[in-house]
């Protein structure tokens, strides 16, 4: 039976259960190990001074300390402009930026060493809001466009006309295993670099870089992450290099391992994200012209934040067509962690953002949201070009928005809560309908590339080593199917092997959703070239001379476990002594396989092009209920249907998609970052940070697949589902909306609709005007107080 | 007759026995775990109780079997264990045979990056230990103390569904108690006292086996830390980096855990001793109070619930604790005990400031007894937060009233987390007896109210968040009573 298509158990499931999975912290300590740690930066901003280490040297078992000066390579990193310092060198751009390594024979010691650490900076003003930021016109890289037609002209001539500012705040990833590295020296200068990383080659790089090593001296490996979502993409970077730098300077191992608190404090989140927009519109809700502003809260460098931005630029018109349109977007300088890469990555905030423009305009002209909606869709024969001129084929959305609406029952829903509102003292209820489409590749067209190792042994076993690292999303298992089926064994015949720069070089990160798509590819590529060999082997030995069966490759049929000529399937050999015998022949059972997507590319400077080479295409409805007098907010349903074509694991794809709502979920209601006016973040912890729990999750949650074939181009005609997932949690921040227009309350409502921001919503203006907290990129201006007293703490 | 005293710990672990002495009892069972065993299947996220990662099992002697609970190893000191199983995941099943609580997550595909799953099978194991656990509300509410970032949790538990908990050999079975009980048993009654050097200074533990031992303790070491559920100093200790050098562990003295009602009707009375635990008052309450009960059922997860204690969450004098406003306006009684005297302390009178308390030294909290709501009385008990379960309060607050008719003829109020202490509102308690209970007068009460308070901006919410609140929370408690209980509770 093929493998590809069943709900296989993931791959390292029986090592999750047991706890006999290993994650960096998990490896046995070796006996020169040294612990590793940082001390960082205790301002937002400001010229160093002085980094006192005196007392911290003295204390007993601390082995080395290093700054910046001890770094003997590039002092910088950095995947698209190299502007963000390994150590903090002169001035420190963040609260908690790295300044000073420490390495000590125990953790005791690097624990006393750290708070021995004085260092005196002279502070200056920092950027701490989006607003500041622009206001001081301090960006990062140049302006970017995206324009189609005439947008300025077709507002002006519309009938309707409405313009508002939409923001919404950044999440942290909160992998559950915080940012991790070991290091072990090896001969002749070279490193083994144990990371929890998405990317290998990239920590392969930017070590060698940074210890002037050259990149074969260096081998990253990655077995897995507890969790990644874009937080290893780069971020991994930072605490890999400490860990290196300390094994080059002292030939022992080296293992750095962050706590949950300095994760939160010094590593990026996604983006938070200032909208302007101005939309006009017909009196049917139809949009004739659209031109959106997209200010991005970048951090105190550029990471990904380029790359992000052209997501979200590329998903600012969510799933509508409009025919007028000019998308601007600006990266903001702020004194903050580098954000970075986040499921979705900037995909969200672009695609809430014009969420919030449809319902705007339902509210204007008194109707529903969702008839807004449908009027705007992309067409599936004209009206189905992107304003990045991209013609949107095989769009199902039409059909998947009107057959969710009627297998949630959104008409009659709405209709009795719009009713109940009227009557129920306690609570209010909304109901939202939310579309994705979501394009699939790296928009940066060298990264759209994928390499396998595929190594068969003689009886018949596979290992199979890619550049993919494993965050929980399954890839390995997909592969695994993939891979099975190529051979036509079942699939516990084939291992995933650690992820290694030694066996996959120049990788891509894991990232953009497309992880299976590229690396699948590259997996089943160098299957099809051992494959080959096999078959020209096994056809001339199932060739019979006096039956008169000539020798013909094409017959030969891999199936079951067997290997067999089809004009003959009861001569059939099994696939391992058909190994052992290619073996003996003398025939290669290895290979190298390679994937690169066809047809993808974009032009950054015309904003034109064919960025992705498919959409992963849904929509969600949610209903929640909030307590009139608290604000909270709960959601009781949410139904979800989506096309992620034909799925090679049903359930893994099941479960990114149900993780990816509800972490979505979290973002749009209840995931805040707190910092006070000094730019220092007072949620860093779980104790204040709410990832959303068990009874977070909707008691219904009907999860559906849209039952589509037509994705021919991509891998066993499947399509990526890591990312799209999130994005239609948005649905829930709509219903909440939609519960507060049911009242005529609500139309500023920012992400995250925390019970505060919905309060404030539900409270008139007269009784109490609520100031904001700054959540890295809301209003500047109004911050949170520093606490005058310890009254609040536990 | 001077008793027999030991300077170790007596622990099993997973069916061995370790003897732990020295600074190690003053290590936290996941470092213990993680570090001097080996046993790595235990996770560290948080460090605070906050994610159920780091979750084992612990058995405490109950006739002649083991009662297992879980807790969070992270925030749990090896001195609490003493005479104590735990068993961690490396204990859950053979190498070959998964449990079935194992074997259904991988079946249900419950994990993903795996990071949280070994704490999830150890609290669904857990679970299962101590009833059934059918349908997906009871996962669901018993799971809060575990975070999960990849799944969204419905994989989760659709497992504990699945699990066929006829199937799963219980922990007694898997673990004989008799050799361990009978170890145990020897060593029961003896002192323990153990010196060491702690975070660089001399360190002292005793862990004593009755209040008079304890208060004897007291007397002679007077700031020594007193310890319980430890899940307040657990976290302080792993965010400061240091402990409590001068400890009394008050987890071997079994009179004071214990919780009842006494009396009937409306002269009932709780009385719990200063180590009942957040799970004894819980099934206490299902039936004696519901509304507290359902309080209770936000206090952390199960695995804070499991440990922490009544006298803790008292004496940790946070003007956020979830159990101050109950206690507050049913002007709950504080028995506190010293070689010299045992008084009564009634605990609106109990605080002086912010961790300002009148508690002399050398003096324990003993006895905490509280009477009941009466059926003329109605009890609203208020905990806003972030997140419905495992988050601190941003704002808590207990309304008491009572009434003839229409006419409110007594009022208690008592408003969390917006002063340095619980307070009680007096003076819209005094405005609010003798008015008609209506919309209109709770309106006033909440104007009245925000009177009354001083709350900060802090990262549970900025000072109107919470002026607001209070101003909505008597309108709340108005119209619940307006309300059918059925529809106020299925929000809940």
């Amino acid at each position: 039976m093929p493998s590809v298509g069943q709900p296989i158990p993931h791959d390292s499931a029986a090592g999750h259960v047991t706890g006999r999975a290993h994650y960096i912290d998990d490896l046995p300590l070796r006996s020169d190990e040294l612990h590793v740690g940082f001390v960082g930066s205790p301002v937002a901003y400001g010229k160093i001074e002085k980094i006192d280490f005196a007392s911290a040297k003295q204390i007993s078992g601390v082995v080395g300390i290093f700054t910046a000066d001890d770094i003997p390579g590039e002092k910088k990193f950095g995947i698209h402009y190299r502007d963000e310092p390994v150590l903090a060198e002169g001035e420190v751009l963040y609260v908690g930026q790295p300044v000073i390594v420490i390495a000590a024979e125990s953790a005791e010691a690097l624990s006393q060493a750290r708070r021995a650490v004085k260092i005196d900076v002279q502070p200056a003003k920092p950027i701490l809001s989006i607003e500041e930021a622009i206001l001081q016109q301090k960006f990062l890289g140049e302006p970017r466009q995206i324009r189609r037609g005439d947008p300025q002209a077709a507002i002006a001539s519309a009938l309707h006309k409405l313009s508002g500012v939409f923001q919404c705040g950044g999440q942290e990833q909160f992998y559950l295993e915080s940012h991790a590295a070991i290091v072990y020296p090896a001969e002749e200068g070279q490193l083994i670099v144990h990371s929890s990383t998405q990317h290998t080659t990239e920590i392969q790089v930017v070590v060698a870089e940074a210890l002037g090593l050259r990149q074969h001296q260096v081998v990253c490996m990655c077995k897995r992450m507890g969790g990644g979502f874009g937080g290893k993409e780069t971020q991994a970077a930072i605490p890999a290099i400490l860990a290196a730098l300390v094994a080059h300077k002292t030939g022992r191992a080296a293992r750095i391992i962050y706590d949950k608190d300095q994760d939160m404090i010094s590593t990026g989140k996604r983006h938070a994200y200032r909208f302007e927009w101005e939309v006009g519109f017909d009196n049917d809700g139809r949009i004739l012209g659209m031109k959106t502003n997209q200010y991005s809260n970048a951090g105190a460098s550029a990471d990904l934040s380029m790359a992000v931005l052209e997501r979200s630029m590329l998903h600012a018109e969510n799933s509508y067509y409009i025919p007028d349109i000019v998308i601007n977007g600006r990266l903001c300088f702020t004194n903050f962690p580098s954000n970075t890469a986040f499921r979705g990555f900037g995909g969200p905030q672009a695609m809430a953002a014009m969420e919030n423009v449809i319902h705007s305009i339902a509210a204007h002209l008194d109707l529903d949201p969702l008839q807004v909606q449908q009027r705007n869709l992309y067409g599936t024969d004209d009206r189905n070009i992107t304003p990045y001129g991209q013609v949107y084929i095989r769009n199902h959305l039409p059909e998947i928005v009107s057959n969710l609406e009627e297998s949630s029952n959104y008409k009659v829903r709405r209709r009795e809560i719009i009713t109940q509102n009227q009557q129920d003292a306690l609570r209010l209820r909304g109901i939202a309908l939310s579309p994705v489409k979501f394009g699939i590749s790296f928009t940066t067209k060298f990264l759209n590339y994928a390499n396998a190792l595929v190594n068969v042994y003689t009886d018949g076993t596979v290992q199979v080593s890619t550049g993919a690292t494993e965050m929980g999303q399954g890839v390995n298992t997909k592969i695994r199917q993939l891979v099975a089926d190529e051979f036509g064994i079942s699939w516990d015949r084939v291992l995933l092997m650690p992820t290694s720069t030694e066996k996959n070089n120049n990788t891509s990160a894991t990232a953009a959703s497309a992880s299976t798509d590229l690396n699948g590819a590259a997996a089943v590529d160098a299957c099809r070239k051992i494959k080959q060999r096999l078959i020209e082997f096994a056809a001339s030995r199932f060739a019979l001379v006096e039956l008169g069966l000539a020798e013909s490759p094409q017959h030969v049929v891999f199936a079951d476990g067997w290997v067999f000529d089809s004009r003959q399937p009861e001569q059939h050999i099994e696939f391992g002594p058909l190994c052992k015998l290619a073996r003996l022949d003398r025939i290669d059972l290895g290979a190298r396989g390679f994937f690169a997507t066809p047809g993808v590319d974009f032009n950054r400077e015309t904003g034109q092009g064919t960025p992705f080479f498919y959409f992963t295409q849904g929509a969600a409805v949610a209903e929640v209920e909030i307590d009139r007098f608290t604000g909270e907010l709960s959601v009781p349903r949410v139904d979800l249907l989506i096309d992620i074509g034909r799925s090679i694991n049903p359930s893994v794809d099941r479960g990114q998609i149900i993780g990816g709502c509800i972490q979505g979920m979290g973002w749009v209601t209840a995931e805040c970052l707190v910092y006070n006016e000094k730019g220092e973040l007072l949620s860093h912890s779980p104790t204040t940070y709410k990832i959303p729990a068990t009874t977070d999750v909707p008691r219904i949650f009907n999860c559906e697949f849209f039952d589509n074939d037509d994705n021919v181009e991509n891998i066993r005609r499947s399509k990526a589902v890591g990312e799209p997932p999130l994005m239609h949690a948005i649905a829930v921040w709509g219903a909440a909306k939609q519960a507060l227009a049911s009242i005529g309350v609500g139309g500023d409502l920012k992400i995250p609709a925390t019970g505060e921001e919905i309060l404030r919503c539900l409270t008139p203006a007269a009784a109490c005007a609520l100031p904001q907290f700054s959540d890295n990129g809301q209003p500047a201006g109004q911050t949170a107080k520093s606490q005058p007293s310890k009254a609040m703490k536990p | 007759m001077e008793m027999y005293s030991r300077d170790y710990l007596l622990v099993y672990i997973n069916g061995r026995r370790h003897t732990v002495r020295g600074a190690d009892c003053w290590l936290t069972l996941s470092t213990f775990l993680r570090t001097n065993l080996g046993l790595v299947g235990t996770k560290i996220v948080c460090s605070e109780g906050d994610c159920g990662s780091c979750t084992v099992l612990v058995g405490a002697p109950a006739g002649n079997e083991f009662q297992y609970c879980s807790i969070d190893s992270c925030i749990a000191f090896m001195f609490q264990l003493d005479g104590k199983h735990v068993v961690t995941v490396e204990g859950l099943s053979d190498p070959d045979q998964l449990s079935p609580v194992q074997q259904s997550l991988i079946d249900c595909h419950g994990s993903q990056c795996g990071f949280c799953t070994p704490g999830f099978a150890m609290a669904m194991t857990g679970m299962l230990e101590n009833g059934p656990c059918s349908t997906e509300a009871d996962w669901r509410a018993g799971l809060t103390g575990n975070l999960c970032r990849c799944t969204g949790y419905i994989q989760i538990f659709e497992a504990g569904i699945d699990t066929n908990a006829s199937e799963l050999q219980k922990l007694n079975d898997r673990f004989p108690p008799e050799q361990m009980l009978r170890d145990f048993g020897s060593e029961a009654r003896s002192r323990i006292r153990i010196e060491a050097e702690v975070f660089g200074k001399p360190g002292f533990l005793s862990s004593p086996t009755t209040v008079a031992q304890a208060i004897d303790f007291l007397d002679r070491h007077p700031t020594a830390k007193v310890v319980a559920g430890a899940t307040d100093i657990g976290v302080q200790t792993n965010k400061r980096g240091t402990a409590p050098n001068v400890v009394l562990d008050l987890n071997r003295i079994a009179e004071l855990q214990y919780a009842r009602v006494t009396g009937e009707s409306d002269a009932r009375t709780l009385v719990a001793g200063a180590r009942a635990t957040w799970y004894d008052l819980e099934r206490l309450c299902n039936d004696e109070l519901p509304e507290f009960a359902r309080i209770i059922s936000k206090f952390g997860g199960a695995q804070i619930r499991h440990i922490g204690t009544l006298g803790g969450n008292i004496i940790n004098a946070s003007p956020i604790a979830d159990s101050l406003p109950f206690l507050f306006v049913m002007e709950a009684e504080l028995e506190l005990t010293s070689v010299n005297s045992t008084r009564t302390v009634p605990i609106t009178e109990f605080y002086r400031g912010y961790k300002q308390l009148d508690l002399r030294p050398g003096e324990l909290l003993t006895r905490v007894s509280v009477s009941l709501p009466t059926s003329k009385q109605d009890l609203g008990l208020y905990k806003v937060s972030r997140r419905r379960d495992l988050d601190i309060a941003t704002f808590t607050a207990a309304i008491l009233i009572e009434l003839d008719g229409d006419r409110i003829t007594e009022a208690c109020i008592a408003l969390g987390a917006v002063a340095p202490t619980v307070i009680r509102a007096t003076d819209t308690e005094a405005f609010l007896r003798g008015q008609e209970f209506n919309e209109a007068t709770m309106r006033s009460a909440g104007d009245l109210a925000v009177r009354e308070i001083s709350p900060i901006s802090d990262v549970r919410g900025a000072a109107d968040y919470r002026l607001q609140l209070t101003r909505n929370v008597f309108l709340k408690f108005y119209h619940e009573q307006q309300t059918s209980p059925e529809l106020v509770s299925s929000h809940a």
